[in-house]
């Protein structure tokens, strides 16, 4: 009869342990197959530009048609990574770069850029950066830097599209 | 002996349930499940490193790389205004006004966050096609062959409104939000 009780603790302990230890580790495991994804398809700590999302196309969840997207998965475990995104002059813009817990690590769009390039230099603490560029520090080696650009209908594309090719990430 | 096989049988047990749960739930989710208007709901804190952990993980699964409040909301709806689950077999009438955002747009997934297979990959329509039309405001038809189009089963409708303002940017209670109207099945 006293065994009851002990099963019971043990049974709600295991239980409250796996619900959290499940969410807790979704995030990064879930950005973990995303980076390893895009790095199989277009490589490592370098900007791809691809076209607008079809049905037929969408790779990740959730989508926007109304978006053209570049990205740049990366790895930090080399050192650090330059982003450089050329403005669109007229469009809604932006560059936001995530953390391998999926957190935003940072955001710049078209109106705080002033017209202006983006530069950018993404590193781990211990990982020095050249003085006069911007740091954006990560707790973890691997993420994405997304660039968003809004088009009015898909036909933009083609006037957007030389503009987005001249952004681009490298390591430094 | 015996004893301690079976905590250790109850304490896998659990383990595996609270897993399932917690799968279960983020399968479940929404862009977050907080009520902002009509049948919208939004994660307030989405994006950001004070996402709780099943707003994170949730987001993880269902909207990877989404922008924290301060760039977008993403207000999501599963549901018409009378509270009836979104079918794609009926007819929806979606109105609205001016959305307190710098932009918009109304994207049309599956319970999965796919975009459908629908004609000409119609998806979404947004503040650029849809003219705030003064005081009257703007309508959409969304269902089977309308200018938005939907395909048989459950679907979902995600506002995203870039640049917030307002009650849109706290994430509270947002007055004149699109309303989702049925229109007939079938």
């Amino acid at each position: 009869m006293k065994r009851r009780p002990l099963l019971l603790a043990a049974l709600l302990i295991g239980g409250a342990g796996g619900y959290l230890a499940t969410l807790a580790a979704a995030p990064g495991f879930i950005m973990g197959v995303a980076v390893e994804r895009s790095a199989e398809a277009i490589g490592l700590n370098r900007m791809t530009h691809v076209a607008p999302v079809t049905f037929a196309s969408q790779t990740i969840v959730r989508p926007s048609p109304d978006l053209a997207y570049s990205s740049c998965p990366f790895d930090l475990a080399a050192g650090p990574l330059l982003i450089e995104v050329a403005p669109v002059p007229g469009h809604y813009w932006s560059l936001s770069v995530f953390d391998h817990r999926t957190d935003t690590a940072f955001v710049r769009n078209d109106v705080q850029a002033k017209g202006r390039p983006v530069r950018v230099a993404l590193a781990r603490p211990s990982q020095p950066t050249p003085s006069g560029l911007e740091r954006v520090e990560l707790g973890g080696d691997r993420g994405i830097a997304l660039v968003r650009i809004l088009m009015a209908s898909r036909e933009e594309i083609g006037a957007i599209d030389p503009i987005r090719r001249q952004s681009r990430c490298r390591p430094l | 002996m015996r004893t301690g096989l079976l905590v250790a049988l109850a304490l896998l047990t659990g383990l595996a349930a609270g897993a399932g749960l917690a799968i279960a739930q983020m399968r479940g989710g929404t862009m977050g499940g907080e009520p902002i208007g009509g049948p919208w709901t939004v994660g307030a804190k989405v994006g950001t490193a004070e996402a709780g952990l099943l707003t994170r993980a949730t987001v993880a699964l269902r909207g990877l790389l989404a922008l924290p409040p301060s760039e977008a909301r993403y207000l999501n709806a599963t549901t018409d205004s009378a509270g009836a689950a979104l079918d794609g077999r009926c007819r929806y009438r979606v109105k609205g006004g001016a959305v307190e955002a710098r932009w918009w747009s109304l994207t049309v997934y599956d319970g999965e966050g796919r975009l459908l297979d629908v004609p000409a990959d119609r998806h979404s329509l947004g503040s650029a096609a849809l003219p705030e039309g003064g005081a009257r405001g703007w309508q959409v038809a969304l269902g089977p062959g309308a200018r938005l189009p939907t395909l048989p089963g459950p679907f979902e409708l995600t506002l995203r409104a870039y640049h917030p303002r307002g009650t849109l940017l706290a994430g509270t209670a947002t007055p004149g939000l699109p309303v989702i109207e049925k229109r007939g099945c079938g």
